[in-house]
């Protein structure tokens, strides 16, 4: 197909081609035109901003702790069991990929809200999650575990379960083929769909602001700083230096899983 | 120990309807074409498949029976199942591979890598103990595969078509190697093919399948000697023929009448091996008893004898030298009279 006619493009495709690049790489471009690289240092190590950082890194870690214990079982489910309701299943779990994150927090609000059933609940327990660091982590787990989900069940309908019926056959119990065969051989579209989790639940920032507020130091995670900083003191330069570094981690999550997530799809 | 095998079931368009009976020490080949339930048959065996009605035993073990409810899981059935495609786990290696069984069964790690590590000697694969499956070639996959199963210890050795997944080249030596490496099993040894040469070189009986149906069971010999399916004389290079007997005379199923030369009486099966098959172009002179007025209906060179396809009285082959083909001229087709003498047919009752 690539072949012959398709050799030769259309020059007409080339124009709108080209402002597609351009849309992508002239904000990142000014982005990095914008960096106040003599301060650069000095703010990358400032209180503030390691605070925000050390924060994203708990929170989105703790997030995709969630995804994997909770998204795991599920994808399991849904590609190698026919559970009634299994299409329907499906689409409830993608839906937090096209819901605004705006709404996932507000719905979390009226969930596990203080006053809500279960909020009362776990207040009782002494916990309170709402503007709360665990109620971030909640945020960004809510957002990023599709992705998870999505991953992972793709890797695992890729093969059937012929290993499974071998490792059965070699008198291996259903736990034991779960952990020993199941689990490895999906490792690959596990990690790359946990890699997808962390990135969204690192740079979330709708459902978590509106479900934990905006608290440095609890709930003030880098994506939220970033806007404080640009929105509310008028700091420009902190606000860029923090985008600044979003967008190498994503950059680096990109490079490094690369391969492995092309290779777990493909 | 002997495992039997009574199955019924229903499986798609499939309708898997036999009995089976394996002793041990005895390598059995279930052989059929494709899409005849073979692999259905070991999958049920080895409790991947459950059955609509039946029973499945090996050495007095109930594995399933549909009358009392029993269903034993795959892992509790002592059944070894090489896969067609050999099946060996790609992200461990391949020490890890043969000592997995044994680690299922709750064989400490020590004792189960050195049991495995000693299989591997056996099936000369020492050397690629610490490398992955996906290194080994072909034959060195199935060996280690089928040391995988034998380090278990199973009561029943399970084989799906063992040299499917080998290229051509390699099956000669690697029919022999299989030989060998399955003659020391004392259990019960059931392999699956649809290569009757794979069937004729490993097995010592053969049940032959045919659309979830035993139509026939036998030594090699016997079978491809005196087929009762077509399929069979197909892969026997046999005409088969049906009828009934009597007074020296087989009346087909289409009408026609050979006479042959037999003392056996009622229904009955013949084959004309194909080279028995004479050609003219001119009715013959004398008196031959079965001459059969015929037309070409195709032409197969097969090396120093062309396999000629008939269209008569019943469809036949016959078997002539590229000398007389050419005489004949049969590659232009048209009419000729085929002749058979009546010592030439083998009859035997149905």
């Amino acid at each position: 197909m690539t072949r012959g006619v398709t050799r030769r493009p259309l020059v007409g495709l080339l124009i709108p081609a080209a402002v597609a690049v351009l849309f992508i790489a002239l904000p990142l471009i000014g982005l990095l035109v914008h960096v106040d690289w003599s301060n650069l240092p000095s703010q990358l190590v400032s209180g503030d901003v390691l605070t925000a950082l050390r924060l994203s890194l708990e929170c989105s870690i703790i997030a995709v702790a969630i995804s994997l214990v909770i998204g795991v079982p599920l994808a399991y489910l849904l590609a190698r069991t026919s559970i009634p309701g299994r299409r329907l299943l499906r689409g409830l779990v993608t839906l937090p990929l096209v819901l605004p994150p705006v709404v996932g927090g507000i719905a979390l609000q009226t969930a596990l809200g203080r006053t809500t059933p279960i909020g009362t609940v776990l207040d009782h327990f002494g916990i309170v999650l709402p503007f709360s660091t665990a109620g971030a982590a909640i945020a960004e787990a809510f957002v990023g575990f599709p992705f998870l989900v999505i991953t992972v069940e793709a890797g695992l309908r890729q093969r059937d379960d012929s290993f499974e019926e071998v490792a059965a056959t070699l008198g291996a119990r259903p736990w034991r083929r779960f952990w020993r065969v199941t689990m490895p051989l999906a490792a690959p579209s596990i990690a790359a769909g946990a890699a997808l989790c962390w990135a969204r639940a690192l740079g979330e920032f709708g459902a978590t602001i509106t479900f934990a507020g905006s608290f440095p130091g609890t709930t003030e995670t880098l994506p939220i700083a970033a806007y404080s900083s640009f929105e509310g003191s008028g700091q420009i330069g902190m606000a860029i230096t923090l985008s600044l570094l979003l967008l190498v981690i994503s950059v680096l999550v990109l490079v490094v899983l690369r391969d492995r997530w092309l290779g777990a799809l493909r | 120990m002997t495992l039997h095998a009574r199955v019924r079931t229903q499986l798609g368009t499939l309708g898997l309807d036999c009995d089976l009976s394996v002793d041990a020490g005895v390598t059995v080949a279930v052989l059929g074409p494709n899409g005849a339930g073979k692999t259905t048959l070991l999958r049920v065996i080895a409790g991947l498949v459950p059955v609509d009605e039946g029973r499945v035993e090996c050495d007095g073990a109930v594995f399933e029976d549909t009358a009392t409810g029993t269903w034993l899981t795959p892992e509790a059935r002592r059944v070894g199942f090489v896969f067609q495609d050999h099946g060996l786990f790609p992200h461990i290696s391949v020490l890890d591979n043969v000592a997995f069984g044994l680690r299922a069964r709750g064989v400490d790690r020590k004792t189960a890598n050195a049991k495995a590590h000693e299989w591997l000697e056996r099936v000369e694969l020492a050397t690629y103990a610490t490398s992955r499956p996906s290194v080994l070639s072909g034959g060195q996959s199935q060996r280690a595969a089928l040391a995988r199963v034998l380090v278990t210890e199973p009561q029943a050795l399970l084989l799906d078509e063992p040299l499917a997944a080998v290229d051509a080249s390699g099956r000669l030596e690697l029919r022999r190697a299989l030989r060998e490496h399955l003659s020391p099993f004392a259990g019960v040894r059931l392999i699956v093919t649809h290569d009757p040469l794979e069937a004729a070189s490993l097995a010592e009986r053969v049940v032959v399948l045919e659309e979830g149906r035993v139509t026939q069971e036998g030594t090699f010999g016997e079978v491809s000697a005196r087929p009762r399916s077509a399929w069979i004389a197909r892969m026997a290079g046999l005409n088969l023929l049906r009828g009934a007997v009597s007074d020296g005379t087989i009346l087909l199923d289409d009408g026609s009448r050979l006479t042959v030369a037999t003392d056996i009486r009622g229904p009955a099966l013949a084959t004309i091996h194909p080279r028995a098959v004479a050609l003219y172009r001119q009715a013959p002179e004398g008196s031959p008893r079965n001459v059969l007025r015929c037309n070409v209906a195709g032409v197969d060179p097969e090396g120093d004898r062309w396999r000629i396809r008939l269209d008569g009285p019943f469809p036949l082959v016959a078997e002539v030298t590229p000398a007389a083909a050419a005489d004949l001229r049969l590659a232009e087709g048209g009419e000729v009279f085929a002749v058979v003498k009546a010592t030439e047919i083998d009859v035997y009752s149905l």
